[in-house]
């Protein structure tokens, strides 16, 4: 596997494990204060 | 800054971006990378005495890559083989191990046949017992049967070499006499191997009379009739296109 494609490998994982530990922490608060709202 | 309405574009966007980013790392610092992992390979290679061995640290398209591919063993013995193959995989930042002439494994593609291990167990058989003949004639005595039995053991395992028998003699009597007689003493042996199952086109039988005494010893030594045993050509088993099974 050439070393570009390892990188984007684990560059894109590392951007869906942000996305997913940002979601965690302020996309149910989020989702929480827009069905009380 | 023009900020997206979807979110799924945002995302995409993102992933976009982390794609662009990752392209362009991996093409500026991929080569460099990919040559100090060679120069240290390199090093720990002579180190390891695996000299003709070269690490090519790119794919098979000429990217740079973290996993070597080695080259240049296949005359080295497994256990040199497996020497640098460790040795190089252990260098901080190298990835998997492949040699250009085989897998991962130390071996090469070809499966090693060592057929000279046959000759070995047939001399250390004959190394203290003699096949023994009737005295002037080629038949085989009784008391050595169980010999024979045991040289055709050993040589089973070589089915698909060529193995050479060779009579021999000693001084006593004429010389035309000695190597009809030790010609015939290895056909004996011949036909007593075929009778326990090794194949006759895989023997090959020749007489040298007392051309050749053991070293050390006198020509006129009893200790010279002897029968030899040597593989003189190896013909490992190939699968063949038949053996191969082919797409459904």
């Amino acid at each position: 596997m050439p070393i570009w494609l390892e990188l984007l490998v684990l560059m894109l994982v590392a951007y869906a494990a942000g996305l997913a530990i940002g979601w965690s922490i302020w996309g149910r608060g989020a989702t929480g204060d827009d069905a009380h709202g | 800054m023009v900020v997206p309405r979807s979110p799924y574009l945002a995302l995409g966007l993102g992933a976009a971006l982390v794609a662009v980013l990752a392209l362009a790392g991996g093409r500026l610092s991929g080569p460099d990378l990919a040559a100090k992992l060679e120069s240290r390979a390199a090093a720990v290679i002579a180190k390891t005495g695996g000299a003709p061995v070269r690490a090519h640290f790119a794919t098979a398209r000429g990217s740079p890559s973290r996993h070597p591919v080695l080259a240049g063993g296949e005359r080295l013995d497994v256990g040199t083989r497996d020497r640098v193959a460790r040795a190089v995989a252990a260098i901080p930042g190298v990835g998997g191990i492949r040699w250009s002439d085989g897998t991962a494994l130390a071996q090469g593609a070809a499966t090693p046949v060592e057929p000279l291990h046959c000759q070995e167990d047939v001399e250390a058989l004959l190394r203290s017992r003699t096949i023994r003949f009737e005295e002037g004639s080629a038949r085989i005595d009784a008391a050595s049967r169980e010999l024979v039995d045991e040289v055709a053991s050993a040589l089973r395992p070589c089915l698909g070499s060529i193995i050479a028998i060779t009579g021999h003699t000693d001084a006593s009597g004429p010389e035309p006499g000695n190597l009809a007689l030790s010609r015939e003493r290895a056909e004996a042996v011949e036909a007593a191997l075929v009778a326990r199952g090794i194949p006759a086109d895989g023997l090959r039988t020749s007489g040298l009379g007392s051309r050749t005494p053991v070293k050390g010893l006198e020509a006129t030594d009893p200790a010279n009739r002897r029968i030899e045993f040597s593989v003189i050509a190896t013909q490992p088993i190939r699968p063949t296109p038949v053996d191969t099974p082919g797409p459904r």
